[in-house]
């Protein structure tokens, strides 16, 4: 912050010796806070920078352990849905249903098949004939 | 003044070893660097399903644990050995040879239940750790196996459906190339790159679960039931020659019957018997040899060549059509016929048939039946061979000929497979064979309407299905003993059952071949052991398939509509659009 003094009038006036040693010694003592600001203000850029990259590198590990942890989810979610079909497809089965049935509900296949003719109820033309009595009843009809 | 000597060269050599590491050879220590960091992953591909043709999983691959071992980690082989034999299930002696191995990796037991495998970990035991891999496995047990084939502990199709579409099965195995931390976390902004496995596609047969299961289970109950030595039963749609079930039964040592490993329909042959005189009698009318209403004389017994042939019952010279003799199944009626006929036109005639070559099924070890040039015939083959001896051929090869009947004279290629389904759900159909026009529709169209009479008024009255009109012809065929010849005495004489027909005649959907081999004597005939299996199995698949009774399509065909009605319903929708015309007129 050097000061320059310019003669109201335009003629250029300079100082005298003891104007011009107070006006280099300002000189000499405004330089070192200029320069010390300077210094603090890189080091606190420098901090503000390494605690950026330190957080970009935070976002970062964050981001790559979240993909890390969707992608074992993903391949869990995968594996899982295998099984789950698997078991499925097992319960399905008729062959398990049969055996469940037979085995474990205590059915017994009947000694003949009767298909129900696909015909509605009420059809005129073919009408189904009421049941006379209880048809899960055991006795021989 | 030496202390800053020492000093000195210390700093020296240090400093040269920097320089050395890092200026000279840096290229060594950045590999070892990167080696330890970078990860290549394999990323296997899943094996794909085997689905039914309506999406119901066959065969799928699930992911298991396998229990494997480090032998060099393991201070205690006997200890270990026999903390593990009890959640194993392994002999103690066997785990303890794997654990006391020299090498660096054995497997002490593959693909074993997650249950199993958390059991083993639960040991504790240093050096012993589970690995993940897949399994191959069938929801329904032991149902289509034969069919369906297997595949070896690695997942390679070894039989089968899974070996005949391993390379379509398997997929590509994809690689991962990650760069990880100490704890096996990845880097980030490090090395990554990913080739994804390519997965398997998945196989959509033509066979429908249901049917398959019932195939097996009243085969199972028909041969039982027939005291036969196996038995086969297949079923096909006629138009498109889609196999809907392919079922195989066998008695074991144990005299049981149970479903087969061997898919007998392709791969076993037999004499085919009467089941061949719709295939002889269709050569009789396409060649114009004579029509179905052609009345002829037929004798008891006709003598050709050195051997006198009989019918199966006796009877004085009849005049019989050539519906009649079909109906009766008569043998000797058939071979009066075919030398009318002749050799050339009866041997091209069953080669059209698809007789005495492999089908378009590409089946593994799949037969090609016998069926001799006609060069190399000796006296008696015309007369055998249209009665169905003499000639081999496979239960899959019968039906497709009995399909062609039912298609109007056009041989559908067989096939077991409709297409593949990707992992986004595409499906792309299977390339088929086209059909091959064998005898014309009005030539066809006959021989269905004398097979008619055979189940309505002949062999195959066992094989009727309520409802429905069924063509069909019953085979009782002398089964070839090994040391040749058919046998001399009743006690010798072995036979093959059988009985193909299909439904319904007057717009067949469904085509059905039901063989029974070696049934006991008191059921013996194709009409007594293979017509009620038949006729059971049908009764299930019509409603399986919702093929409507010919009740029902009479009802249907009144208003041109498509079935699922009844006649109540369609006068009341042919009303209704009665109604509904004259509102516009």
């Amino acid at each position: 912050m050097t000061a320059v003094v310019r003669p109201v009038g335009g003629s250029e006036v300079f100082p005298d010796r003891a104007t011009r040693s107070t006006a280099g010694s300002r000189a000499a003592t405004g330089g070192r806070p200029a320069f010390g600001a300077m210094g603090a203000l890189s080091v606190f850029g420098f901090f503000v920078a390494l605690l950026a990259m330190a957080s970009l590198h935070s976002v970062l590990v964050n981001g790559q352990f979240e993909f890390d942890s969707l992608q074992d989810r993903l391949e869990y979610g995968q594996q899982r849905s295998q099984v789950l079909r698997e078991e499925v497809a097992r319960l399905e089965s008729p062959s398990r249903i049969l055996s469940a049935a037979t085995g474990r509900l205590g059915m017994t296949p009947p000694p003949n098949r009767l298909y129900l003719p696909a015909v509605v109820p009420g059809d005129p033309l073919h009408p189904l004939p009421t049941p006379s009595e209880n048809p899960f009843s055991l006795r021989v009809r | 003044m030496l202390v800053g000597l020492i000093f000195m060269v210390l700093s020296g050599l240090l400093g040269w070893r920097l320089v050395e590491l890092q200026i000279m050879e840096p290229d060594r220590y950045l590999e070892r660097g990167l080696a330890q960091r970078i990860h290549t992953v394999t990323l296997p591909a899943a094996r794909g399903a085997i689905v039914d043709r309506n999406g119901v999983d066959l065969a799928l691959s699930v992911p298991r644990q396998s229990v494997v071992a480090n032998p060099g980690m393991i201070d205690d082989p006997a200890g270990a050995a026999m903390a593990l034999a009890g959640v194993l299930g392994t002999d103690i002696q066997v785990l303890e040879e794997r654990l006391s191995s020299q090498r660096s990796f054995v497997y002490l037991d593959r693909q074993v239940d997650d249950e199993i495998a958390d059991r083993a970990m639960a040991l504790d035991l240093s050096g012993v750790y589970t690995q993940p891999e897949s399994a191959r496995l069938r929801p329904g047990d032991g149902s289509a196996l034969a069919l369906l084939g297997r595949t070896d502990i690695d997942n390679n199709g070894i039989s089968g459906l899974e070996l005949v579409y391993d390379n379509l099965l398997s997929g590509t195995n994809g690689e991962m190339i990650v760069e990880a931390g100490l704890g096996g976390s990845t880097i980030p902004g490090g090395e990554y790159r990913v080739e994804p496995a390519e997965q398997g596609l998945s196989l959509v047969l033509t066979i429908d679960r249901a049917l398959q299961f019932e195939a097996e289970r009243l085969l199972v109950d028909g041969v039982e039931a027939a005291g036969g030595k196996g038995g086969t039963l297949v079923a096909m749609s006629p138009i498109t020659g889609e196999v809907l079930a392919s079922a195989t039964v066998t008695r074991g040592d144990d005299e049981v019957v149970r479903p087969s490993t061997e898919h007998k329909v392709a791969t076993w042959t037999f004499e085919p018997g009467s089941i061949m005189k719709p295939l002889t009698m269709s050569a009789v009318l396409e060649t114009g040899t004579a029509a179905p209403d052609t009345v002829r004389e037929v004798p008891g017994n006709v003598f050709v060549h050195d051997a006198d042939f009989k019918d199966s019952f006796p009877h004085g010279i009849e005049e019989w059509s050539v519906a009649d003799i079909l109906r009766q199944s008569s043998n000797v009626g058939t071979i009066l016929w075919a030398q009318d006929l002749g050799e050339e036109a009866l041997y091209r005639q069953l080669l059209d048939y698809g007789l005495g070559a492999v089908t378009d099924l590409g089946f593994p070890g799949e037969a090609r039946g016998i069926l001799t040039p006609v060069g190399k015939w000796s006296g008696t083959s015309l007369p055998t061979i249209a009665i169905g001896q003499g000639v081999s051929a496979t239960p899959i090869q019968m039906l497709t000929a009995f399909a062609t009947l039912a298609n109007d004279g056009r041989r559908p290629a067989p096939t077991l497979v409709r297409g593949s389904l990707d992992d986004g759900g595409v499906f792309t159909p299977i390339q088929v064979a086209e059909q091959i026009e064998v005898v014309s529709p009005g030539i066809a169209r006959s021989v269905v309407s004398m097979m008619e009479a055979v189940v309505s008024d002949g062999t195959g009255t066992r094989g009727q299905v309520p409802g429905y009109r069924i063509a069909g012809k019953t085979g009782t065929a002398w089964k070839p003993l090994a040391k040749g010849g058919y046998g001399e005495d009743k006690d010798e004489i072995r036979y093959v059952a059988s009985f193909a027909g299909f439904l319904p005649a007057e717009a067949p959907e469904l085509v059905i071949l039901v063989v029974v081999d070696e049934p006991a004597r008191k059921t013996y005939s194709g009409g007594r052991a293979a017509a009620p299996i038949f006729s059971d199995y049908a009764q299930f698949a019509v409603r399986q398939l919702r093929i409507p009774s010919e009740f029902e399509r009479t009802g249907l065909d009144q208003v041109g509509r498509v079935m699922a009605t009844t006649p109540a319903r369609a006068s009341d929708l042919q009303a209704a659009e009665e109604a509904a015309l004259s509102g516009i007129g």
